[in-house]
């Protein structure tokens, strides 16, 4: 019975990588464009994964890493020339560095506290990438970013090269995760969430794992930010709202928090239900709102439910 | 001048956040879907005014009954269904439950009357110091509505099973409260704040499908700010938040207006981790 | 298993709606154009008035139909939200051109949106024309595929501003500006212009769409003594700001002069007569015919719009392009755009290479004072 659930599993896997590996073969660029949304939004969920479904705290300012990961990169490589090659981990690294400013005073909050916190943090980001005009362009957008260098005599600035770089990015960055949770850290995290008094009082300092988790979620989601910016080649500050946070939110929950592939499903389905609406402009959103309720009420657990629901045979 | 708009405002996001506050603190629910509700309660009043011709008074009252209205029946459909359920995710569907909400009633109103700002007929003419009586009618309704909560929560029965749930639900129930009653009363109020906040701006501002976005953004930081289970601590912030901005915008810089809160919030967090008025 | 079932009903159902919706008619001669436009968020009310002055077009166009080829064609419009932001945007108009196969876009509304399609229409060969795009950078250097009727801020600001100063002889000016590109762009380039002419900028705001209270704003510039003040922005927020204005006194001394939304008529339905009096307004359009005002009354209820104008001008010039091109060629419709030439309700539609600009139209905006709730053309 194990074995056999284990190898539709593999099977299950092996289709989708396979899917993944010919698509830019197969389909149009719209769906291709579609597909690197989606990626990106995965790397988005499975990096928040890792804060709120390992940590536990949830936090409502992911869009603003995001955000700050794509204008860091964006302006390296504008101003002072840099190869984007060391853009991405330098911005990486200054959204790690970042996070682990705000969290640590941050993460002293609990709960509700801190998620609303977040929020507004979220929203102050939003608020300068809109009003530092000389620096991000403001409504105006940032515009002119170029494509990464060729490497390897691979050009760059077509679409089927950043398709395949992203999804190279997307699965060494979900390795990492899955290293990260079934390590001594991952466990040490998911023991702080189930009872931190406990943890803190068998000696684990707590707050330094926090702010570790936090700031590892936020590095990611910079390095996500980056790709993006050389992606699409056009920043704006209304891509990385509130809004985005929310959805980011709502990915990793409906596809169900802590469990790594729950959130990447989750934005994926999320980003092409949303793709099917278009049809219906003014009712996009509602239909959307309506069947999310619709999923919950039927399992609330999400995605993640409905798929051990069928495991389970219940 | 400042002081007069910043106090106003204030009310709104005192308003919002009272209810907020209340079922927060209760149910452990962030409803966000307090912002849809105040949209729709708006359009209500709204509706009630121009088709129906109802004086403004009775278009308040309307708008607070569909404000409660819909609070109740969200609350009895929706978020009761994962109350019992003992796993440990359903406080993360309440949430996204409150959020598909909040966009549902927005984006519904968005396509029902189209985004088209529908501006509401002024009530009442004149001016008092500069401030119209319109304007002071906010102030003065949201104080009133203050007092008449703060004496249904301390005097009366049902007021105070709501203080003993938002103490401790559990041991509200051992003493026989039922906490479906409970719920379905601090639902309804909060709706009916909502309600009475939208209804009384409208004739100052218009009526819009995404007019519910900054009363429910700061109104989360006035209940955070005011610390939960506190009445004249969500007061207090709510109108110190308006008049703060308003001198903020003038004093400092407009582009961060909706910022400040931001860092009132951090700040305030940062020396008092509880909130200014919090119990809990 | 009991659920699964309801739920995997539910999919199957919504599958099936959406397949179904997405199945293009078994009508064979019909020309797809697309349309990208907020029909969400906050600026949604751009995207709803477009999409009116288009079925407007249709209609007409549809009566006769398009003619190509010795064939009768209607045409049929994909639609799709963008909620003024550029991801959503571009996967529109990579729906419109892989999926749809369209021969022609309208839109964007939003400048961002517009500056991330520009160079998307290119990439596809398919012509593009922006409803009310009135960023500079959208048609300069501007792109082989994508137009522009309307004046850009940049082409605006000197044609406007000689006129203000001659009629105002104003010494300091305050600015109350929406915080978007539109905004930033018009209000920078008018307040260059001014400045050229000795006129001093002593207020300079900035507001978020949405914003409902202005008092803040109002008290400074009330402080400021400012002689002519310029609301950039859309109508919702300008009708309060008008209500609010006079509320405070500060139009008593200050001579408010609004940008293009502010001269429509939906103005006076959003702040009432007695507010909008005696303020001024760049206008991009003078009159349109009474019998095109009645019949946007009639069939919308609404009051007029200028992106009902361009939205109907648009269809207008992209079917006409395809009649002179007497092809269903992308490429060939947009050589025949390029020749184009007609005097349409917004004014002369002529697509022109000028001064670092790309098939950019030239009209000359006016400014009109409202009175009595009538918009008066000032000469």
């Amino acid at each position: 019975m194990l074995s056999s659930k284990l190898s539709a599993n593999r099977i299950a896997l092996a289709i989708t990588f396979i899917l993944l590996l010919v698509i830019p073969h197969i389909a149009s660029s719209y769906i291709v464009y579609v597909v690197i949304l989606a990626i990106l939004f995965s790397m988005l969920s499975a990096s928040y994964d890792l804060l709120t479904g390992y940590a536990g705290p949830l936090s409502f300012c992911h869009a603003a890493f995001y955000g700050l990961g794509a204008y860091t990169s964006a302006l390296l490589t504008l101003k002072t020339g840099m190869s984007f090659w060391l853009a991405l981990p330098i911005s990486g690294m200054s959204v790690f560095l970042f996070g682990a400013v705000i969290g640590y005073p941050a993460l002293k909050l609990r709960g509700h506290y801190f998620a609303v916190t977040t929020f507004f943090f979220g929203h102050f980001m939003y608020l300068v990438f809109l009003n530092t005009r000389e620096l991000t362009g403001g409504p105006l957008g940032l515009g002119g970013i170029q494509p990464p260098e060729s490497i390897f005599g691979i050009d760059f600035s077509g679409m089927t090269a950043n398709y395949y770089l992203i999804l190279i990015f997307g699965i060494l960055m979900v390795g990492f995760l899955y290293a990260l949770v079934n390590s001594g850290f991952g466990r040490l995290i998911v023991s702080i969430r189930e009872n931190e008094d406990l943890a803190e009082a068998v000696g684990v300092n707590t707050a330094f794992f926090k702010v570790l988790a936090f700031s590892i979620s936020a590095g990611l989601a910079g390095i996500t930010g980056s790709l993006f910016a050389h992606f699409f080649r056009l920043l704006h500050p209304s891509t990385f709202s509130w809004m985005t946070s929310e959805m980011i939110v709502v990915m990793v929950l409906v596809g169900g928090a802590g469990t790594l592939v729950g959130p990447i499903i989750g934005a994926g389905v999320v980003t092409f239900i949303l793709e099917m609406m278009r049809f219906a402009p003014e009712l996009r959103f509602v239909i959307w709102a309506i069947l999310l309720i619709a999923i919950l009420v039927i399992e609330p657990r999400g995605l993640a439910g409905i798929y051990a629901r069928i495991r389970g045979g219940k | 001048m400042q002081l007069g708009s910043g106090l106003i405002i204030g009310s709104v996001y005192a308003l919002v956040a009272l209810g907020l506050n209340i079922i927060w603190s209760i149910t452990d629910i962030p409803d966000f879907a307090q912002g849809s509700f105040y949209v729709i309660a708006a359009y209500a009043g709204y509706f009630a005014v121009t088709l129906a011709g109802v004086p403004f008074p009775v278009a308040l009252l309307l708008g607070m009954c569909v404000g409660a209205i819909m609070a109740f029946s969200c609350e009895r459909f929706l978020y009761r269904r994962w109350r019992e359920r003992t796993f440990r995710a359903a406080a993360r569907v309440q949430l996204l439950v409150a959020i598909a909400l909040f966009f549902l009633f927005a984006n519904a109103a968005n396509a029902i009357w189209t985004s088209k700002a529908k501006i509401f007929p002024a009530y009442m003419k004149g001016s008092l110091l500069g401030l119209s009586y319109m304007r002071i009618n906010v102030f003065l309704a949201a104080i009133v509505l203050f007092i008449l909560v703060y004496l249904f929560i301390m005097k009366t029965k049902p007021g105070k099973a709501i203080r003993a749930a938002s103490m401790d639900v559990g041991m509200a129930q051992v003493l026989g409260i039922n906490i479906d009653t409970v719920n379905s009363i601090v639902f309804a109020m909060g709706g009916a704040l909502s309600g009475a906040a939208a209804v009384l701006v409208s004739p100052l501002y218009s009526v819009f499908p995404t007019m519910g976005d900054l009363p429910l953004l700061k109104a989360l930081v006035v209940v955070i700010l005011g610390g939960f289970g506190s009445v004249s601590g969500v007061l207090i912030c709510g109108l110190g938040l308006g008049v703060a901005e308003a001198f903020g915008a003038t004093y400092i810089s407009s582009a961060y207006q909706h910022g400040f809160a931001f860092f009132v919030l951090i700040l305030t967090l940062l020396l008092r981790p509880k909130g200014l008025f919090g119990r809990v | 298993m009991k659920h699964f079932r309801k739920v995997m009903l539910v999919i199957t159902v919504m599958a099936m709606v959406l397949l179904g919706l997405n199945t293009p008619g078994f009508a064979a001669k019909v020309i797809k154009i697309g349309y990208t436009a907020p029909f969400t968020g906050s600026a949604a009310e751009f995207g709803v008035n477009g999409w009116r002055g288009i079925q407007l077009a249709l209609e007409e166009i549809n009566k006769k139909g398009v003619i190509v080829g010795g064939k009768k064609y209607t045409i049929e419009i994909k639609r799709y939200d963008s909620i003024c932001t550029p991801t959503d945007g571009v996967a529109n108009v990579r729906k419109l051109a892989m999926q749809d196969r369209v021969v022609a876009i309208l839109g964007d509304h939003c400048s961002s949106v517009c500056v991330a399609i520009g160079p998307l229409c290119d990439q596809f060969k398919i012509p593009g024309i922006t409803i009310e795009c009135a960023a500079d950078k959208v048609t300069k250097p501007g792109h082989e595929f994508y137009f522009r009727m309307r004046p850009s801020v940049g082409l605006m600001a000197p044609l406007i501003t000689p006129t203000i100063v001659e009629k105002f002889k104003p010494k300091s000016a305050a600015f109350l500006v929406v915080n978007d590109d539109y905004g930033l762009g018009l209000a920078s380039a008018i307040a260059t212009e001014l400045d050229k002419f000795g006129v001093k900028t002593v207020v300079d705001e900035t507001f978020e769409r949405g914003n409902t209270d202005f008092t803040v704003y109002l008290a400074k510039i009330k402080k400021a003594k400012a002689d002519i003040l310029f609301y950039i922005g859309v109508t919702p927020e300008g009708a309060m700001i008008l209500k609010q204005a006079k509320e405070f006194g500060v139009t008593e001394r200050t001579v408010l002069i609004g940008s293009e939304e502010m001269g429509e008529m939906e103005l006076v339905s959003l702040a009432g007569p007695e507010a909008a009096e005696g303020t001024y307004a760049v206008s991009l359009w003078g009159a349109v015919p009474a019998d095109f005002a009645e019949r946007v009354e009639d069939r919308f209820d609404a009051p007029m719009h200028y992106a009902i104008i361009f939205g109907y001008d648009a269809l207008h010039v992209v079917a006409r392009a395809i009649e002179s091109a007497q092809s269903l060629d992308p490429v060939k419709i947009k050589d025949a755009m390029k020749k184009i030439d007609y005097e349409a309700l917004e004014g002369r539609i002529k697509f022109e290479n000028f001064e670092g600009y790309r098939n950019q139209c030239r009209f000359v905006p006016s400014l009109i004072q409202w009175k009595d709730g009538e918009r008066v053309p000032l000469k």
